[in-house]
């Protein structure tokens, strides 16, 4: 009999490890410092609760291996079903933890629900794909699908969390591009997206990438309304942020997203670009080498805001300089690249859609989390998977990579067709 | 519109999208490499001024002692008692405000001042406890949390002179002298000399300031030390100075000279130390070591009597006739007289008719030294008639007149000597008539008690004029041991000796016979010369120049009280009593020292 860990990815495992090792590390500098007698009690506890969260973590992620793929394909709707449910709990029941109404707590555990319930969605979502029968219309698949996104993302909107709801609005090219939609289509999508984050940054870039990717698109699609959408979207997106940045957002908010493009201008250097200049300082001041384990002035000034959490990436690039920041780009690049290689070894549109689904949701985090710790995107307050200190979102991008591991283990399980065919 | 995912398709898709991730983390890996590899040394720079502050530690200032050891200023701990607001409990503001003798509202306010600078750091909320109110408030400190103090030092007078113009005062470093010595260690805030020896000794006696770097978190607590004190320095203590100054001496100067206008300066013509230096008003320096208010600031800049104004070393005063052995000496080198030519005194000099150019006396036929002892106006008129005036300048100058001395005064006038130039500038188709007054010490003359008593020391040492310094002895900063510094020698002036000693002689004799016979020191010969100055403020000056012993003197004094008459009634009496004081080590006289102690300036005149 062959050992029934024989399909177990160990690569996924290590790099598992490494990245919340490092994490733990980092984390580690933060509460145990040489400054640490000036922290809050509550604070200095951080390292010992999230040593605890990866314990319960390891022993999920046992027990996600054990469980058979049925089970994730039975109950995928229901958990979706219960994460939606858990995001109105919040949102009646829920406590407020800075500024984000997104908490439940169960007796002494305190869990950030809206972290759950991208597991609950990536499942929903992998079993609306599953179940997807040749005569359901595309666009009626790609209809529901939006909508099941929507509704936790909408949900989370409200809970005043519109970090974690970005996420939920990143996944959709994502799945979308999992699903097979054309790339021009997809493109469409994500060309606005650029186009607006152009315009923050130089608009008149913003106007000439709505022009050359009008081209581009007809060229491609060989179609002359293809080109004439992609420009009309794109340049709309651009209208539409222009508008937002100088007639409709109060003057704070448009500081907060216009402070990284130059944050330590006097106008934003004493509000949200002070995160920005002490984590530049903190990332670059680290060098080749950094400064050395809870040797970081930045870090252990707690001149980095949020820096167990948020920030921990600059933590990493002070004291480890680029080579610990850019080990942990490198760990995060070999994992997501393993993780898209285990979906499509499955071969099964549910397994291959949870681990699209887990990619993506790591992809937007990291992006987002690095590029606002280096200040090439706005302060955005989203973990960096498995590094931030905070044990629901450990869980939750935990469980997904468990579950990814538990079905690319019992792939052979997973009927060529589908569970339900 | 979507496609089959068969297995073709997605695994298509899993490239593509693969090398999406690799672009993306590779966009990400290159902002790394630009803040990290590229641009680190900018971030370094703005990462170490975040979190690393340097403490001052404090370098103790030197010692100033007088020429026998007796010490002039030290230091005596100051204490401040610092508040961090954040932890300042507010119900103990009653015990506080009660132990520190504040008002509560004044506390209160101190406080809020403090929690607006920084809520997280100490921050002085009272200067200058004395020590037994700190003591009181170190008993209760354990429940005071938040209250705590730091000792500082400040400048200590224990002696009973009081040298104002000598020492000068050590206050918070201005703002102009801050920008130009920022280079040399100096901050906001630190303490540095304003006058007199501690300004022109500042270096020595300020010793090296050391830093402790520590690192501070972003809310500025002190929280480890930066790179293990890598880049600590230690600080290194003022170096002590031993003046030339004689305690005693300047103390009974100081107290002759209450109630009166003036300066006295006392040196050893054998090398030009300052044995003492008064000017006065004075003023206080323990004041300083407190805060002044504006009021009391202006009526010390700009009052009527301008105590911080050195009488000794910035009036310009004309000499009357202390000026004439000057001139005789001149006159004798120049060759314009003989020591036995004689000159007919008939009460006035004939030119002008007799009524500009007054003597005192009909002293009839007199030869220089005679002219000099009975103080003829009329013999000095003619000297001036026959000398040119450029050979007046010449030989005046020589004498230090008319030029600053390089010496550890700082404030300090340069005189004023005229020559043809000037008289041609202030005085065009100036005449004969014009310089003759200068024969007496009148005229478009300006000269320091300073220089006066050096041109008097010069005459005591038969002609070797020395530079005037208050520095005897400096320490040496490893070893302590006090060093003499570096110093120009004496020059000798050129006039004979022989003309020189004719004047020293006549200087004798005024103090046998003359206007100053009954102003020696008992059992002490000496040589002295009154005068008697006219000036723009009201009744003359009274002005005493006198060096003792005579063979080998070892003190030259000029001393000026103003608007005080006749040299022999005032400025006489206290050189006579200074130079007694240094050569024997007592005064006497008590009736003398009686006399003068009654006696006072006249007031000046009030401004309409």
């Amino acid at each position: 009999m062959r050992s029934w860990y024989r399909n177990l990815d160990y690569p996924t495992i290590l790099l598992w490890m490494a990245l919340v090792g490092i994490g733990l590390v980092a984390i580690y500098s933060t509460t145990h410092g040489p400054a640490a007698e000036f922290l809050p009690v509550s604070v200095r506890s951080n390292f010992y609760r999230q040593a605890a969260w990866i314990g319960i973590c390891l022993t999920g992620m046992v027990l996600a291996l054990f469980l058979p793929v049925r089970f994730y394909q039975k109950a995928a709707y229901f958990i979706y079903a219960a994460s939606v449910l858990s995001l109105v709990a919040a949102l009646v029941f829920g406590r407020e933890i800075n500024g984000a109404k997104s908490w439940l707590f169960i007796g002494p555990v305190s869990l950030q629900v809206s972290e759950l319930a991208k597991v609950g969605t990536v499942l929903g979502i992998a079993q609306l794909a599953a179940g997807r029968r040749g005569t359901t219309s595309d666009l009626r698949f790609a209809a529901t699908m939006i909508a099941m996104v929507m509704l936790p993302g909408i949900l989370v909107v409200l809970q005043n969390d519109a970090g974690t709801a970005l996420v939920f609005v990143g996944l959709i090219p994502v799945l979308l591009f999992w699903s097979g939609v054309p790339y021009p289509i997809l493109l469409l999508l994500l060309a606005p997206a650029f186009a607006g984050y152009l315009s923050i940054v130089y608009l008149p870039a913003a106007i000439g990438f709505a022009i050359v990717f009008g081209l581009f698109l007809w060229w491609l699609t060989g179609d002359r309304r293809m080109g004439f959408l992609g420009v009309g979207l794109t340049a709309a997106t651009v209208g539409v942020v222009a508008t937002a940045l100088f007639r409709v957002l109060q003057p704070h908010q448009v500081a907060r997203i216009l402070s990284f493009t130059d944050p330590s201008a006097k106008e934003f250097r004493h509000g949200v670009g002070f995160h920005l200049v002490q984590s530049l300082a903190a990332i670059g001041s680290g060098g080749l080498f950094g400064k050395g384990f809870m040797q970081g002035t930045q870090t252990q000034g707690r001149y980095i805001p949020e820096q167990s959490t948020d920030f921990i990436f600059s933590v990493i690039g002070e004291e480890f300089g680029f080579l610990g920041a850019g080990l942990v780009i490198v760990l995060f690049a070999l994992l997501l690249v393993r993780l898209v290689h285990l979906g499509g070894e499955m071969k099964h549109p549910f397994g291959l859609m949870v681990a699209a689904g887990a990619v993506g949701i790591y992809l937007i985090h990291i992006i987002v989390n690095i590029g606002m710790a280096t200040a090439v995107l706005p302060v955005i307050g989203i973990p960096l998977p498995f590094l931030s200190y905070g044990g629901s979102a450990l869980l939750a991008h935990t469980a997904l990579l468990a579950i990814v591991l538990s079905l690319n283990m019992h792939r052979d399980d997973l009927s060529i067709y589908g569970f339900y065919r | 519109m979507i496609g089959d995912s068969g297995s073709d398709n997605s695994s298509a898709r899993g490239r593509v999208f693969s090398v999406a991730i690799v672009v993306i983390f590779a966009v990400l890996m290159g902002r790394l490499v630009q803040l990290q590899l590229i641009d680190t040394s900018e971030y370094t720079g703005e990462s170490r001024t975040n979190a690393m502050r340097e403490t001052r530690v404090l370098a103790a200032r030197g010692t100033i002692m007088d020429r026998n050891g007796v010490v002039l200023v030290d230091n005596e701990p100051a204490y401040s008692v610092l508040l961090t607001p954040r932890y300042f409990d507010r119900d103990n503001l009653t015990r506080l405000a009660e132990l520190i003798a504040l008002e509560q509202e004044d506390l209160q306010q101190r406080i809020d001042g403090a929690a607006k600078w920084s809520q997280y750091l100490p921050s002085p909320i009272l200067h200058r406890v004395p020590f037994d109110r700190l003591a009181r408030l170190l008993e209760q400190l354990d429940t005071l949390p938040g209250v705590s103090y730091e000792a500082t030092q400040k400048r200590r007078y224990p002696s009973r002179v009081r040298a104002a113009h000598i020492l000068g005062y050590v206050r918070e470093i201005a703002d102009r002298d801050l920008a130009k010595l920022r280079d040399d260690g100096y901050r906001a805030g630190d303490m540095m000399g304003q006058r007199g020896i501690e300004r022109v000794r500042e270096t020595a006696l300020r010793g090296n300031m050391g830093s402790t770097f520590r690192l501070r978190n972003v809310h500025g607590q002190d929280v480890s030390s930066f790179r293990d004190g890598a880049d600590d320095v230690a600080s290194v203590g003022g170096r002590a100075l031993r003046l030339t100054i004689d305690a005693n001496l300047q103390a009974l100067a100081e107290s002759l000279f209450v109630g009166k206008r003036g300066a006295a300066v006392a040196l050893d013509p054998a090398s030009g130390e300052i044995l003492a230096l008064v000017s006065m008003p004075d003023f206080d320096l323990g004041e300083f070591t407190r805060q002044i208010g504006s009021e009391r600031w202006a009526a010390l800049n700009t009052g009527a009597n301008k105590p911080l104004f050195n009488r000794a070393t910035q009036s310009m005063l004309m000499p009357g006739s202390t000026w004439k052995p000057m001139i005789a000496m001149i006159a004798l080198q120049a060759g314009v007289i003989s020591p036995t030519e004689q000159f007919y005194c008939p009460g006035y000099h004939p030119v002008g008719g007799g009524r500009i150019f007054r003597c005192m006396h009909v002293h009839g036929n007199v030869n220089v030294s005679m002219a000099v002892q009975e103080s003829c106006n009329t013999f000095f008129f003619e000297m001036m008639r026959r000398i040119d005036v450029n050979t007046f300048a010449r030989y005046t100058r020589e004498f230090g007149f008319g030029t600053r001395i390089e010496t550890d005064l700082t404030e300090e006038e340069t005189g004023q000597i005229p020559d043809s130039t000037y008289l041609n500038r202030t005085e065009p188709g100036w005449r004969v008539g014009t310089v003759m007054s200068l024969g007496v010490g009148q005229g478009p003359l300006g000269v320091t008690p300073l220089q006066l008593a050096r041109y008097t020391a010069a005459i005591g040492s038969r002609g070797m004029l020395y530079t005037p310094h208050l520095v005897q002895q400096i320490a040496d900063p490893v070893t302590g041991v006090l060093e003499s510094p570096e110093r120009p020698d004496g020059v000798r002036v050129s006039i004979d000796p022989g003309n020189v000693d004719l004047v020293r002689v006549a200087m004798r004799r005024v103090m046998e016979l003359g206007t100053g016979r009954w102003l020696g020191v008992p059992g002490i010969d000496s040589g002295g010369k009154t005068g008697t100055a006219q000036n723009n403020r009201g009744e003359d000056d009274s002005v005493f120049i006198m060096f003792a012993p005579f063979d080998q003197p070892r003190i030259a004094l000029a001393v000026v009280v103003e608007n005080a008459g006749f040299g022999g009634t005032a400025a006489g009496p206290i050189a006579s009593l200074m130079a007694e004081q240094y050569l024997t080590g007592m005064v006497t006289r008590e009736y003398l020292v009686r006399q003068m102690l009654a006696l006072e300036s006249d007031p000046l005149p009030v401004a309409e």
